[in-house]
C-alpha cells in the first residue's frame, strides 16, 4: 500500500487522532524549508504506527505536531473531533498531559528525583493527591519490574531500567495515545526488545494507540504499519502486525 | 513541584554552598554594617545614658552634645538648682579636641567636672579613681588601649594632666573620653560652663522638671535623658546615613549578582529537565514556582546564615581587644530581610524569563538523565 500523501490505517471502529493534509515549514522566502509536506494519518485504538525515514525527513516534526508541541503551518490534526491545531495555546499543556504519554530517546528522566517521583510527579500535576499518585506509580513501575528501584536516583539506574520508568510515566496519567522517539536507540539489543513487547504489549493490551518514530528496523516487528516518511512525505505504507513473542517462540534461541 | 524544586536545590550541594554563602556574605555585609552603626550610636550615648541625670540643661536650641557648642554662665548653675523639683544640678564642661601622650595625638570628648559631681562622673573605672583633682585626668577608649595608664602623663588643650584613672565605659573605637577638672576650663580663659546635669527630687517626673527649668531659667534648653541621648543619636545618624546607604547598596548588589547567577546557571543547567516538564505538559507558571522556590529557601538560609554570622563577629569582635561594639536589633533584621525578599523576587526574574523562553520540543534530541 502506498499514498504519497497519507497513509490509511487498517479499518476500525473508531478513529480517535487524525492527520489531514498537514504542513509544516520553517522560515520564509528563500530559507523556507517545508519540513513536513501535505501529510494525512489516522491512528486507530490499539494501533502501533512506526514511522521511518532518513535523517531530516521530517519525523520529529510530525511527532511533535502530533503532541501539540508543533502547530502545523496547515491542514488539522483532530483529537477526538477536536481540533487540536485550532486549540488555544493554554489549552494544549493539559491536552499533553491527559491525553499523551511521551517516551524520549534520551529517557529525559528528572535527574534529582527518585524512579517513584519521576512517575508520580505526572498524576500530582495532573490534579491526583500525593498518596494516590505515589501508589499507582507503584503499582506501574512494580508491573514494569522495577519494585526494587523505586528509590533510586536516575544515575543509579541502567538504561533499560530508565526507559522502563519513562514508560510508566508515560501511562500515569492513563492517556489514550503514546508518542515515542526513538525508544531504543540508546538500549542494548536485548534491553531494546524487551521494551518493544513492552510497547506491543501496551497497545494491544490497554488499547492505547502508539506512534513511534525510529530508525530500528527491529521494531517493524512489533509495528501494525510502518510509513516511510522522506522529504516530509510518506513515501511508502506497510501493514506489519508481527508479534514478537510470537515470532520469538517460533524461532530458537 | 515544591518538592522538584527543593531537590533540584539540595542536589547540587556545591551550587547551593555558594548561593547561600554569597546571600549570607551579601546580607552580613548589611547587617554588620547596621551592627557597627547601632554599636556605636550606643558607645555614643553611652555617656549620656549612664551620667545618672534625669534632665541635661544647655544653651538656649542646644539638644545634645556631639558637634553641639553649648556656653552657660556658671552662675546658671544656682539658678537650676533652685528649681523646684531639683535634687542635684552640677555643671559640666565640654570640649571636643585632641590628647597628646608621647607619640600620639587621639580625638577626645574632654568633660571637666567639679571634684565632688554626683551626676556625669566617669563610670567602669578599671583602675585608679574616678574623680580628679587639679592636674589629674581619667581617660577612656583609644587612649586608654595605647598602653596610657595611672600615673602617665597626657597634655590637653596646652596643660599636662597626670592619669589616675582608667576606664572602659564610654570610648568607642574613634573617639576617647578625658574626664578633667571643671576648673582646668578656667585656665583656658572661661569661667561658663556647658551644661548643667539635673536630677530630679523623688516622685518629680523629668519630662515635668525640664519644662519647669525652662520656664524659670532664661535662655536654657532643658531636655530629658532619653531625648538628649536620641538627638545624640540622630546627629550621628545624619552624618552617617549617606555611608551606611552606599554600603547597603553594595551588599544588596553583591547579594543579587551572587543570588542571580548562581539561579541563572542552575536553570540553565536544567533547561533540558524544565524543557521534559514543558513537553509533558506541566504549566509554564508551575515550573516559575519551582524556580521562586529555589530562590525562597536559598535567600532564607542566606539570611540565617547572615545573622548567624554576624551575632557571631559581635559576640568575638569584644573579645580582640578592638573597642568596637555590634549591636543587632529588630530593626536590622528587617531591614535585610526586606532586602532579602527583594533579592529573590529580583534574582528569580532572570530565570524565570529562561524558563519562559524554552522550547518544549528540545527535549526530543537532548541527553539529560
Amino acid at each position: 500500500m502506498t499514498d504519497h500523501r497519507g497513509a490509511a490505517p487498517p479499518e476500525s471502529p473508531s478513529t480517535t487522532l487524525e492527520v489531514t493534509r498537514v504542513t509544516k515549514r520553517f522560515g520564509e522566502g528563500a530559507t523556507e524549508v517545508v519540513a513536513v509536506r501535505d501529510v494525512s494519518l489516522r491512528v486507530a485504538p490499539g494501533e502501533i504506527v512506526l514511522i521511518m525515514g532518513p535523517s531530516g525527513s521530517g519525523k520529529t516534526t510530525l511527532l511533535l505536531m502530533l503532541g501539540a508541541l508543533l502547530r502545523p503551518s496547515s491542514g488539522q490534526i483532530r483529537l477526538d473531533g477536536a481540533i487540536l491545531s485550532a486549540l488555544p495555546e493554554s489549552r494544549l499543556p493539559d491536552i499533553r498531559l491527559r491525553r499523551f504519554g511521551f517516551i524520549f530517546q534520551d529517557f529525559n528522566l528528572l535527574s534529582a528525583l527518585t524512579a517513584l517521583e519521576n512517575v508520580a510527579i505526572v498524576a500530582e500535576l495532573a490534579g491526583a493527591s500525593g498518596k494516590i499518585a505515589r501508589a499507582r506509580a507503584t503499582e506501574l513501575l512494580t508491573q514494569l519490574g522495577l519494585s526494587q528501584r523505586l528509590h533510586f536516583l536516575p544515575e543509579k539506574l541502567s538504561g533499560g531500567e530508565k526507559q522502563r520508568v519513562a514508560i510508566a510515566r508515560a501511562l500515569m496519567n492513563d492517556p489514550t495515545f503514546i508518542l515515542a522517539d526513538e525508544p531504543t536507540a540508546n538500549l542494548d539489543s536485548k534491553t531494546g526488545r524487551d521494551i518493544m513487547r513492552l510497547l506491543r504489549s501496551i497497545a494491544k493490551e490497554q488499547g492505547r494507540s502508539i506512534v513511534i518514530v525510529s530508525h530500528d528496523q527491529r521494531i517493524k516487528d512489533i509495528a501494525d504499519r510502518v510509513l516511510w516518511l522522506e522529504d516530509g512525505t510518506f513515501a511508502q505504507a506497510t501493514e506489519m502486525a508481527v508479534d514478537p513473542s510470537e515470532e520469538a517462540a517460533r524461532s530458537p534461541a | 513541584m515544591l518538592r522538584f524544586g527543593l531537590r533540584n536545590l539540595f542536589q547540587s550541594r556545591t551550587r547551593l554552598l555558594i548561593s547561600v554563602g554569597g546571600v549570607a556574605l551579601a546580607l552580613m555585609l548589611v547587617l554588620s554594617l547596621d551592627a557597627i552603626f547601632l554599636g556605636m550610636e550606643r558607645q555614643l550615648s553611652a555617656y549620656i545614658e549612664g551620667s545618672s541625670a534625669d534632665v541635661f540643661v544647655a544653651q538656649s536650641g542646644v539638644r545634645n552634645m556631639h558637634m553641639a557648642s553649648s556656653s552657660l554662665p556658671r552662675a546658671i548653675v544656682d539658678r537650676v538648682a533652685r528649681v523646684d523639683g531639683v535634687a542635684d544640678a552640677t555643671p559640666l564642661a565640654y570640649v571636643s579636641t585632641a590628647v597628646l601622650t608621647k607619640n600620639e595625638q587621639y580625638l577626645a570628648y574632654v568633660i571637666g567636672l567639679p571634684p565632688d559631681a554626683s551626676l556625669g562622673r566617669p563610670e567602669r573605672v578599671t583602675n585608679g579613681a574616678h574623680m580628679v583633682g587639679q592636674g589629674d585626668v581619667v581617660i577612656d577608649g583609644p587612649v586608654a588601649r595605647a598602653g596610657v595608664g595611672v600615673g602617665d602623663d597626657v597634655t590637653i588643650l596646652g596643660r599636662t594632666f597626670r592619669v589616675v584613672g582608667v576606664s572602659d565605659a564610654y570610648g568607642s573605637v574613634f573617639n576617647s573620653f578625658a574626664f578633667v577638672p571643671l576648673d582646668a576650663f578656667r585656665t583656658y580663659g572661661s569661667d561658663a560652663v556647658s551644661y548643667v546635669l539635673v536630677r530630679a527630687q523623688p516622685g518629680v517626673a523629668p519630662s515635668a522638671l525640664a519644662e519647669r527649668i525652662e520656664a524659670e531659667v532664661s535662655d536654657v534648653t532643658a531636655t530629658v535623658r532619653a531625648d538628649f541621648a536620641k538627638q545624640e543619636i540622630k546627629v550621628i545618624n545624619d552624618m552617617a546615613t549617606e555611608v551606611v546607604a552606599i554600603m547597603n547598596l553594595i551588599g544588596f548588589v553583591i547579594g543579587l549578582a551572587v543570588m542571580a547567577l548562581t539561579m541563572y546557571t542552575a536553570t540553565i543547567a536544567r533547561r533540558a529537565e524544565y524543557g521534559v516538564l514543558k513537553a509533558l505538559g506541566v504549566r509554564t507558571a508551575r515550573l516559575y514556582r519551582a524556580v521562586i522556590v529555589q530562590a525562597v529557601v536559598t535567600v532564607a538560609l542566606g539570611l540565617a546564615a547572615g545573622v548567624a554570622f554576624t551575632l557571631l563577629v559581635a559576640a568575638i569582635v569584644p573579645r580582640t581587644g578592638v573597642q568596637l561594639s555590634l549591636a543587632l536589633d529588630a530593626g536590622s533584621v528587617a531591614k535585610t530581610a526586606a532586602f532579602a525578599l527583594a533579592i529573590t523576587a529580583l534574582a528569580a526574574v532572570l530565570p524565570i524569563l529562561g524558563i519562559a523562553r524554552i522550547d518544549p520540543a528540545i527535549v526530543f534530541r537532548r541527553r539529560i538523565a
